[in-house]
């Protein structure tokens, strides 16, 4: 090939599907037109535990447009694979408040939703446990933690370290249950005719979500066809496949039309999982100078009854920061409520939320500043494996970020600096995030007219991946941005990892370079594109299993300034300035986009996100936007994201790290220290309530 | 459910009389969402849009009459310099999108404790214009309208068409608790209006207590120590009682927006904050006159 264009990667390109966004052609899962379409209105347990004895289906059956009521009597068996939650309408148990009883469907929303109030359901109610406790008799340790990483790691002997310490910080921080809320609320179009399923979903993976529905079925994965092609946010919850989704599907094989779900708000705080709280005890032992000896970091958190998920928490703490002794733990409780499940960082945004709150504590300790704490006791290598890292530029993030921030004259006393009647104090912390990659499919194609079209059942849930791909294919292929479609969001397309981990971009760029490549080799091997065009395919499974031998990490520094009124306690960001060492940037506008949105996530989560808990009823009081508060433009006043340069070979062909969620991690902890240093106030209980902030 | 139209205030009154249960509907800020959320089914709804007089206002006498349909945004457009306090609580009211939609006729009719619009309307002397076909209109009282959790004094057969209210003769202010910087309900709130010409305080207590109510004891406290003539300088001593007696008249609970406690807290701090804007205001008019 003769073209040569300019290099698209490391602009910042517009996305490519924003004027169908803007212009609102763009379909989202609920959108899609199908003809003889008929809607289904869940119908939720109103008990956190017992068993359903009686369903009285008969009056919602008189209501007009009502065509049937699904309930576990009466509804299409599903094999038992996989998580239980997705056994929907199987058995009468009833394990958490929320859980789907039964399902009405009929010709209008309204019809349903009508009818689903009618459906007379009886309960043998049982004594419900739904409160998380550190002392809770049936703690467990969990085989594993999420995404498949060990529960329980220890090096040394940290017990005989801590003890013999000069000094020491042993403190107990919580999080709270923590609600996704992205815009477009989960939703399903289900479909069955001859050729099997088909799913218009909200999902951050088309390829996992197939993968997940079709044995739950009993049927083939190409026999479930998962289109979606747009996602309006999902920030972890439309990752895992959720009850929603086989609701949906089930109640179209009983009536055999096409049926439309829709998750309420307020249902999304029951059925589409959430973070779960955790009690978290970090200690650390130190010599006087802040070297560490000694980090034990231990969590404990819940899952439900019928399906594990555990959260891993501590694992971060595993790769931050050198001492010869160190520990992390989990032990998980089973309770009467939801099934947890990813939100933004699961596991590192609460983990570092604990161990860079400690770290403050620490320095303050010692008398250091908080910054040189951290370069103090920076790792030669991985202090968990021994491993190499690839790169790991966290001490350029802490100086890059100092200066930008204005750090170097800081008063480190706390509770001293009045304007009018606020306290403004300044906190720093660190973030990280892993690198993860997993195999994917993808084929690309040249027309004879010059154009070239990648395909990968890859997800765009907001994030640019749409765009970013095609930069990465246009490259690859030294053709213009324009001159390449990139095909996503529809399981048909060659099998992709999901929008998960922040490893979508790693995943799929490197299936859509290889696929680009080896088109670019035929060409050139051709001699042109023939007439007929010509199609390559690729798998980067045998790539993608190749070990490291490095410890692949992204990480970053993030600084808040807040002002505390002293009277009322309210606190409010005035600043927040994030630095991250990410590998190679490939959209410095999309890039931005999800490190300002994680951030903002991370001050939403630091003074506002908290899912309350009603311990009598056992479910969640605030559960709208209303109540359950996420971060207001207005609460945002200045957001910004930097980076510094990272060149790591050792990653994949972009030689970029994930982006998605690091900027969360952290910023949490950046703002409660930025607060203690204002008022004198440790809070070590999130999110940071006005109350708390009284003396 | 049935909607009803009427398309001028006298045939709002007899559907009205007809259908007491029908529940009047102005930017539906409030009614739509119980509606949606399933907490109340009317078997009817009174459109009140279609009556233009509800958005205009008007001074008879010396008093402003407000139509209960003006919305926020108009409100705090055209009637900021007259009700100063209303107009700083009026932009706290959710979002632009909501104070385009909602009306301090709609705070009324809904009586929630938290509605932003009560304190100041308690703090200025409001009285609420309401009419019914059979028995005409009367004035309500601010302090007599509100007289339970989301309960007011309107008759089923009535339907809130006006607020009176003087003109601010002296400085008003409002202040506000929340948790965010937009779109939030208040945890607490309070506002102060100063009557110099009669040398008393209006004040008025918001989500902080089963209604909407007046802190009575602080406003007679206040209005005896204040120097209405020589303007002189707040006593702190004086402002902090302030503080504390309007804390007392309060009768906060615990919810998800806040504690008893911090409401009490937190209303002493806002009492005493708006006492001090409002005699600042006070003092430097002196000044300039």
């Amino acid at each position: 090939m003769t073209t040569v264009a300019a290099r698209a990667v490391g602009t910042e390109a517009d996305r490519v599907e924003g004027l169908e966004k803007v212009t609102g052609r763009a379909r989202y899962a609920f959108e899609h037109p199908i003809e003889d379409m008929v809607y289904a209105a869940p119908v939720p347990s109103v008990v956190a535990r017992g068993e359903v004895i009686a369903v009285d289906v008969a009056e919602a059956l008189t209501f007009p447009g009502v065509i049937d009521v699904l309930w576990h009597g009466n509804a299409p068996k599903l094999e038992r694979v996989g998580n239980a939650e997705l056994h929907v309408l199987q058995s009468p148990r009833v394990a958490y408040r929320g859980q789907y009883i039964a399902v009405v469907i009929a010709k209008t929303l309204e019809e349903a939703r009508e009818a689903a109030l009618r459906v007379g359901v009886e309960y043998a109610v049982e004594r419900h446990d739904v409160g998380l406790r550190a002392d809770h008799p049936r703690l467990y340790r969990p085989e594993r933690v999420n995404p498949d990483l060990p529960a329980d790691v220890q090096q040394g002997d940290p017990d005989t370290a801590l003890a013999a310490a000069p000094v020491t910080v042993d403190a107990v921080y919580r999080t709270p249950a923590e609600h996704n809320n992205p815009m477009e609320p989960h939703a399903t179009v289900a479909r069955w005719d001859a050729e099997g399923l088909t799913l218009y979903d909200s999902t951050q993976g088309a390829t996992s979500l197939r993968d997940a529905v079709a044995p739950l079925f009993g049927i083939e994965p190409s026999s479930v066809r998962v289109i979606a092609p747009h996602v309006g946010g999902g920030f972890g919850a439309k990752g895992e496949p959720h009850p929603p989704v086989v609701l949906a599907a089930l109640a179209a094989r009983r009536t055999g039309r096409p049926v439309k779900l829709a998750v309420t708000r307020q249902q999304m705080f029951s059925v589409t999982g959430y973070r779960t709280p955790t009690i978290q005890r970090v200690r650390l032992g130190a010599h006087p100078d802040g070297h560490l000896t000694a980090i034990v970091h231990d969590a404990v958190e819940q899952s439900s009854t019928i399906h594990e998920f555990a959260e891993q928490t501590t694992t971060p703490t595993r790769i931050m920061y050198a001492a010869p002794n160190r520990r992390t733990t989990h032990r998980l409780v089973r309770l009467d409520v939801p099934t947890p499940s990813w939100m933004r960082a699961p596991g590192e945004a609460p983990g570092m939320f604990a161990l860079e709150s400690a770290m403050d504590e620490l320095a303050a300790a010692c008398g250091l500043d908080p910054i040189e704490l951290r370069i103090r006791n920076e790792p030669e290598v991985d202090p968990e494996t021994g491993l190499p890292f690839s790169s790991r530029n966290l001490v350029a993030c802490l100086r890059d970020g100092a200066r930008r921030f204005g750090w170097a004259d800081r008063d480190p006393a706390p509770g001293v600096r009045r304007r009018g009647r606020l306290l403004i104090g300044t906190g720093v912390a660190a973030s990280t995030y892993p690198v993860y990659r997993s195999a994917c499919q993808a084929t690309a194609r040249a027309e004879p007219g010059g154009i070239f079209t990648v395909r990968i059942a890859a997800a765009d849930i907001g994030t640019g991946a749409r765009t970013v791909l095609t930069q990465i294919a246009a490259d690859v292929l030294r053709v213009p941005l324009g001159r390449v479609r990139v095909a996503i969001g529809d399981s048909a397309l060659p099998r992709a990892s999901l929008a998960g981990g922040s490893s979508g971009t790693a995943s799929w760029g490197t299936a859509v370079t290889r696929a680009c490549e080896a088109l670019r080799d035929e060409l050139d091997r051709r001699g042109g594109t023939p007439s007929t065009g010509v199609t390559v395919s690729v798998d980067t499974t045998e790539e993608n299993g190749e070990p490291s031998r490095f410890a692949r990490h992204a990480f970053g520094a993030q600084f808040a300034e807040v002002g505390v009124d002293r009277d009322t306690g309210e606190a409010r960001v005035r600043r927040l300035l994030g630095v991250f060492a990410v590998g190679r940037v490939l959209n410095p506008k999309t890039a931005r986009s999800q490190f300002i949105g994680g951030m903002t996530m991370g001050l939403s989560m630091a003074l506002l996100e908290e899912s309350v808990l009603d311990r009598e009823f056992g479910d969640y009081l605030n559960h709208d936007l209303a109540q359950y508060h996420v971060a207001a433009c207005a609460d945002v006043p200045a957001v910004e994201a930097y980076w510094v340069e990272e060149s790591d070979p050792h990653l994949n062909p972009m030689g970029s790290k994930g982006i998605g969620e690091i900027g969360i991690v952290g910023t949490a902890a950046a703002v409660a220290n930025a607060v203690h240093h204002a008022t004198g106030i440790r809070v070590r209980d999130l999110p940071i309530r006005l109350d708390k902030l009284l003396t | 459910m049935e909607f009803l139209r009427p398309a001028s205030w006298a045939e709002a009154l007899e559907l009205k009389a007809e259908y007491p249960d029908a529940v009047p509907i102005q930017g539906g800020t409030d009614v739509m969402v119980e509606i949606n959320f399933d907490l109340r089914r009317p078997a009817r709804l009174l459109d009140l849009n279609p009556v233009a007089e509800l958005s205009r206002w008007s001074t008879t006498g010396g008093v402003l009459r407000v139509g209960a349909g003006m919305t926020y945004t108009s409100l705090i457009r055209e009637l900021s310099a007259d009700l100063p306090g209303l107009a700083q609580a009026s932009r706290t009211v959710g979002s632009p999108q909501i104070r385009n939609r909602g009306s301090v006729g709609g705070n009324l009719g809904a009586a929630s404790p938290a509605g932003d619009s009560h304190p100041p309307l308690l703090a200025a002397d409001a009285e609420i214009e309401v009419e019914s076909r059979a028995r005409g209109s009367r004035l309500i009282p601010a302090t007599a309208f509100y007289q339970g959790v989301k309960r007011s004094a309107l008759a089923p057969d009535e339907l809130i068409r006006a607020f009176h209210v003087a003109p601010a003769t002296g400085p008003q202010y409002f202040s506000k608790i929340g948790t965010r910087n937009a779109m939030v309900i208040a945890v607490c709130s309070f506002a102060i209006a100063l009557h110099p010409r009669r040398r008393a305080v209006g004040t008025g207590i918001g989500s902080a207590a089963p209604t909407p109510r007046r802190a009575g004891a602080a406003e007679e406290y206040i209005a005896a120590e204040l120097d209405w003539d020589s303007r002189a300088a707040l006593d702190p001593r004086v402002v902090a009682r302030f503080g504390e007696l309007v804390a007392q008249a309060a009768s906060p609970i615990d919810d998800v927006r806040g504690t008893a406690d911090y409401r009490r807290h937190a209303l002493g701090v806002l009492a005493r904050r708006t006492l001090t804007w409002a005699w600042h205001e006070h003092m430097r008019e002196r000044t300039t006159t």
